[in-house]
């Protein structure tokens, strides 16, 4: 290949770097293939890029440092689409659900109907997850009947959200009696057996709420109101676990 | 993906580049603190035209030309004032020593070192480096070819064939 001029090395980063369409970079590899001093600058490339992955790869390969970490926690919890998270109120629920217990708070509130949801939704998880032969009416392998099914008795479009990021699958789901209309649970189990519930109850006017934290022994959970529909989760699992998958189904239900 | 998860996802490579650019982990991950502040607090701005990974790689680059007009204390040392290495056989097929690279890496040019870690350690193509970099794709294989042409004579390193003329006597 003596007759053609020698291949530049502004014609060998293009190759290199994906710039050339498929012909040219044929012909190009063809032209490298008879250039052994091309051949050597690309070894010689090769090398460099091997070096600088071995010194700086592994930081990419890190857990992230936790300034962080924490910087983007704070981020993903921030009020800007959630519901506020207004933790100071959950944190005074709390307080006083330690002090008298969940259901002596409930009854001292004075009752805005999303209590309701927590109240009603807390005594179905009850009964409902310790349920070993009938936990469900409706398994989630007719997910699309359930959906139709309990939409049409709740008179709202609802959907069971996806759990899955949070190790969680859904079970399946039921109806259950409400005081004007029936409400919507939902049922999902972790590859431990844990399980979890989630509530939908079509009432409580028009306004939104931030999360509230409710707990009664082992048993937490977070109750939300969204445009006319009043939410629970509620599991046997630690806050931030089930603040992470309420906010998972509240952005999904949205 | 939401886009706070692309902004997570694009940090462990932000890190890595920003390592390599400065060569110092408090620093490195300062400027990666600092880029993801920046990328937080403006994400309401963000309409999604084209990648998060890039966006946040023009971030850092901006924080990274401002810190150094505030505190110019880099300074560059020429090539030809620099140590060559310990005459003898080249070796050309072994691995190269680390820390002559890590050395080198540090004496490039500002503008070679950021185009060439975009390439050479981020793996990126020519169109995305030169987005970034917000220079045309020639101005960017340039100055490749310098940064290239560079670091193989300050490791030591000469040209194949007709370059060991010059380089060794």
């Amino acid at each position: 290949m003596s007759d053609t001029h020698p291949i530049r090395d502004e014609d060998l980063i293009a190759f290199r770097s994906g710039a050339l369409g498929e012909r040219a970079r044929e012909a190009m590899a063809a032209r490298i293939a008879a250039d052994p001093e091309a051949q050597a600058t690309l070894a010689e490339w090769d090398r460099q890029d091997a070096a600088l992955a071995a010194l700086y790869g592994p930081v990419a390969e890190e857990p992230l440092p936790e300034a962080l970490r924490a910087r983007l926690a704070a981020a993903g919890t921030a009020p800007r689409r959630h519901p506020a998270l207004a933790l100071a109120a959950a944190v005074a629920l709390l307080a006083i659900g330690a002090a008298t217990g969940w259901f002596a708070a409930l009854s001292t509130q004075p009752g805005p109907p999303v209590l309701t949801v927590a109240e009603s939704a807390l005594k179905a998880h009850v009964t409902y997850v310790a349920e070993v032969v009938h936990p469900i009416e409706v398994a989630s392998d007719q997910a699309d009947h359930l959906a139709q099914w309990l939409s049409k008795r709740l008179g709202h479009e609802i959907k069971a959200p996806d759990f899955g990021a949070e190790g969680f699958r859904l079970m399946g789901g039921r109806l259950l009696p409400g005081d004007t209309t029936p409400a919507a649970l939902f049922m999902y189990e972790d590859d431990t057996g844990r399980r979890l519930t989630l509530h939908v109850l079509p009432e409580g006017g028009t306004q939104n709420s931030a999360f509230q934290f409710l707990s009664s022994g082992q048993t937490q959970g977070f109750y939300w109101h969204d445009t006319g529909l009043s939410y629970a989760v509620i599991g046997d699992l630690d806050r931030d676990r089930l603040r992470a998958i309420a906010m998972a189904a509240y952005d999904q239900l949205i | 993906m939401s886009l706070l998860d692309e902004i997570e996802a694009a940090i462990p490579n932000l890190r890595r580049y920003a390592h390599a650019l400065l060569r110092d982990r408090d620093s490195a991950d300062d400027l990666v603190q600092d880029c993801l502040e920046r990328a937080l607090s403006r994400r309401h701005l963000w309409r999604g035209d084209g990648p998060v990974r890039a966006w946040m790689f023009r971030i850092l680059l901006n924080l990274h030309r401002d810190g150094l007009r505030r505190s110019p204390r880099r300074h560059l040392v020429a090539v030809d004032t620099l140590p060559k290495e310990p005459s003898g056989p080249a070796p050309q097929e072994a691995h190269m020593d680390l820390r002559e690279v890590q050395d080198a890496i540090g004496r490039l040019p500002e503008d070679q070192r950021r185009a060439l870690l975009l390439v050479a350690l981020e793996g990126m193509r020519l169109s995305e480096a030169a987005a970034i970099l917000d220079i045309p794709e020639g101005t960017l294989v340039s100055r490749l070819g310098r940064a290239r042409a560079a670091l193989r004579d300050m490791t030591g390193r000469t040209r194949p064939a007709t370059g060991s003329k010059e380089g060794r006597a």
